[in-house]
């Protein structure tokens, strides 16, 4: 960090490298990925470097100047890496983050107008108040003052309609007099223009990589020496993540196969998997991608493990691992080996722990949730949700609606209108495929309107329970003229 | 709100141990010939439904890990109004054709296992599944035909209550369910039960209770009478 090694008061160096062509990364692709690799480019002069906004990234000038010989040099051989991937950068240096912004700024303008000659404005320290002084007020304009009340821009308004010109005038002014008219938004915009701006950046080392790998040569077709392999790189795994204290809730296991194809999954490790644990996952895993392949030929083809990647997904704090003591039930050993054999056989998805929540439709109120996945119904339970259907639950929910048709005792469909008016009783029911059966009780229909504001997900239906004649009861809706069937009750 | 069924653990006649029995809701356990579901043995439901959920409600609430298998429908805001409890329920909605190993995997970890075979089981691989259960002392339910199932449940009839012509809504259905089986099970029970009861659980239903109960003896006086109460 800039601020090691300094004694209280003494002002922080900022050096702002600013590209005007990339401030907008969303305008295409390759400006996004072009600002990322301007960023690679800066890290490398300095692993400290905050992207304080797009096309912008500040970092302590201190230590890396005096390694550079100088902030001037540090900066021009900085404008000519960026300049290297054919993006003309702007640098400012001065004391604090707001004066280094505006003298990127100001070297921009400079350049701009001297034919893109200099492009380094270097401000030393003790030319920074005058420098930040003779600055318009404007320049506030787009300063976020974290103020409710007054936006910069309207502050800077308000200055030049009082006659202050520049922050010189504006930082003439006694603080209590600032405070006391323009709150706390305006006392900020005076510490600013006073050149005591003091906030630290946020600098994040890059992180590292912390995935380890092995590759075979010549590929190994026999999933034995993979396994023990997996479990060297599993126990390198769990050392690198303990030398810096940390966990991974889940573990990317990668293997790649000759022919390039590749079979990833990630598996739940909460830090208590040890290092047998993953290699019994990548058993699984291997076992599993083989026997959905067809066998033999598909083997052969297939060729043999030519790299095994571990890689920890979602990093936390090892904090050690505290059980609930009740209430939630956490699966044992044995149910959670069983669960992840069967999701080793047939897919993360395949396994699934219903998690109970509210709705209007019956399909909506359980959320079915990947075994070792968090825990969290779609819709809250805990809401009224008027017009659901009350009553006794249904044993059988379709989780793909069935098609019916429903008659009166003439054979005519029974259709609803717009207003919810039916044409006739219903008689029979015919759901798909199924013979028709008499109707020997009905009620409904019972509307529902649900999300009209949002075309794409916008419904309206008339839900009607019905029994049929073999004891048989139904939730039928109708929704755009047609009956479902979403749910029987037996 | 209590609990209707409070699932009381059948003590097991050795003492100490595993008691050799799951327990069922109170209920049910007329149907079954030792009054739960007998550890390693195969129970078979005729179809699957609401009887399905209900007899795997109390293991469940008990603390038992319940895995259902093959039934993609199965309805758990049902099954949890009946008492089973969703935090230890592992569903597999899609086995797929490799279902024998997947329930036999469920089976090391579950000690129920409430399963749909998505084909015909062939003899050696019912004999192979029977194997794994004997050596758990886990139960499979089997909704569907299982040759050599140790008990045979199916509902004969049912009539629900509460919904008339364009009016009410379904209360409660009165259900008439009998079982068989083998050896201890071979005499056929039958029961009637409120499947589900207006709470959502289940209860035995009093004969004079019944919607379109009628007595054997009035039923062979008045055979047309059945026939209207009967629908």
């Amino acid at each position: 960090m800039s601020a090691r090694g300094l004694t209280a008061g003494q002002p922080s160096r900022i050096m702002v490298v600013s590209c005007p062509e990339l401030r907008d990364p969303d305008q295409s692709a390759e400006a996004a990925r072009l600002l990322d690799r301007v960023i690679a480019v800066v890290t490398g002069f300095c692993p400290d470097v905050e992207v304080v906004e797009p096309g912008v990234c500040a970092f302590g000038a201190r230590g890396p100047a005096r390694y550079h010989g100088g902030e001037k040099a540090l900066a021009v051989r900085i404008t000519a890496a960026v300049a290297d991937l054919g993006v003309h950068s702007r640098v400012g240096v001065a004391d604090g983050l707001f004066a280094a912004l505006l003298a990127a700024r100001a070297s921009a303008a400079g350049a701009s107008a001297a034919g893109g000659r200099d492009p380094v404005t270097v401000i030393p320290s003790a030319g920074t108040a005058r420098f930040l002084a003779a600055q318009p007020v404007s320049v506030l304009a787009d300063q976020d003052l974290a103020g409710q009340d007054l936006a910069g821009q309207d502050l800077a308004a308000l200055l030049r309609r009082l006659g202050l010109g520049t922050l010189g005038d504006f930082a003439a002014l006694p603080v209590r007099d600032v405070a006391s008219r323009f709150g706390h938004a305006g006392e900020r915009a005076h510490r600013l223009a006073r050149g005591l701006d003091s906030r630290p950046l946020a600098a994040r080392p890059p992180p590292a990589d912390l995935s380890v790998a092995r590759e075979f040569d010549p590929p190994e077709p026999r999933a034995e020496p993979v396994v023990f392999a997996a479990k060297a790189l599993a126990e390198r795994l769990h050392e690198g993540l303990a030398a810096r204290g940390l966990t991974c809730v889940r573990v990317q296991i990668l293997a790649t196969w000759t022919d390039g194809r590749e079979s990833s999954r990630r598996w739940r490790h909460d830090g208590l998997l040890s290092a047998a644990g993953v290699a019994d996952r990548v058993r699984w895993q291997l076992n599993g991608w083989c026997s959905a392949g067809d066998t033999q030929q598909h083997r052969d083809t297939a060729g043999g493990v030519t790299v095994l990647r571990l890689a920890p997904d979602l990093l936390v704090r090892a904090a050690g691992q505290q059980l609930a003591l009740w209430g939630e039930a956490v699966p044992g050993d044995r149910v959670a080996r069983a669960a992840m054999r069967v999701q080793a056989m047939l897919g993360h998805e395949a396994v699934l722990r219903p998690v109970l929540g509210g709705g209007r439709n019956v399909s909506d109120q359980v959320t079915p949730t990947p075994f070792g996945d968090e825990k969290e119904p779609r819709l809250a339970a805990d809401r009224p949700w008027p017009g659901r259907v009350m009553g006794a639950a249904p044993g059988l929910v379709f989780p793909a609606v069935r098609a019916a048709e429903v008659t009166d005792d003439a054979g005519q469909a029974v259709s609803v209108s717009g207003r919810c008016e039916l044409s006739a009783a219903p008689a029979w029911l015919a759901v798909r495929g199924a013979p028709p059966r008499r109707v020997t009780g009905w009620a409904g229909p019972w509307p529902l309107a649900e999300r009209w504001w949002d075309p794409a997900a916008a419904r309206r239906r008339a839900r009607f329970q019905l029994v049929t004649d073999d004891g048989r009861a139904w939730l039928a809706v109708v929704q755009d003229g047609r009956w479902l069937v979403e749910a029987g009750y037996w | 709100m209590p609990r209707p069924y409070p699932a009381v653990p059948i003590p097991s006649p050795q003492g100490g141990g595993i008691p050799p029995v799951l327990p069922v809701l109170s209920a049910l356990r007329g149907l079954l010939p030792r009054g739960g579901l007998v550890r390693g043995s195969v129970v078979a439901v005729a179809e699957f439904g609401l009887l399905c959920l209900a007899l795997v409600a109390a293991a469940s609430a008990d603390g038992a890990w319940c895995g259902i298998a093959g039934i993609p429908e199965a309805g758990m805001l049902a099954a949890a109004g009946l008492g089973l409890e969703t935090d230890r329920t592992l569903l597999v909605p899609e086995p797929g054709p490799a279902w024998p190993q997947v329930v036999a995997s469920l089976l090391d970890g579950c000690e129920l296992v409430l399963l749909r075979p998505p084909a015909r089981a062939p003899v050696q691989v019912r004999r192979r599944l029977e194997a794994t259960l004997r050596r758990g002392r886990g139960v499979l339910l089997v909704a569907g035909d299982w040759p050599g199932a140790q008990a045979r449940l199916r509902v004969v009839t049912r009539r629900w209550t509460g919904l008339g012509d364009g009016h009410g809504r379904l209360r409660a259905c009165c259900a008439e369910v009998t079982a068989d089986g083998r050896g201890e099970a071979a005499m056929a029970r039958t029961r009637w039960l409120w499947l589900p009861a207006e709470d959502g659980g289940v209860a035995v239903a009093d004969p004079l209770d019944v919607p379109f109960y009628v007595p054997v003896a009035e039923q062979l006086r008045a055979a047309p009478a059945l026939r209207a109460a009967g629908g």
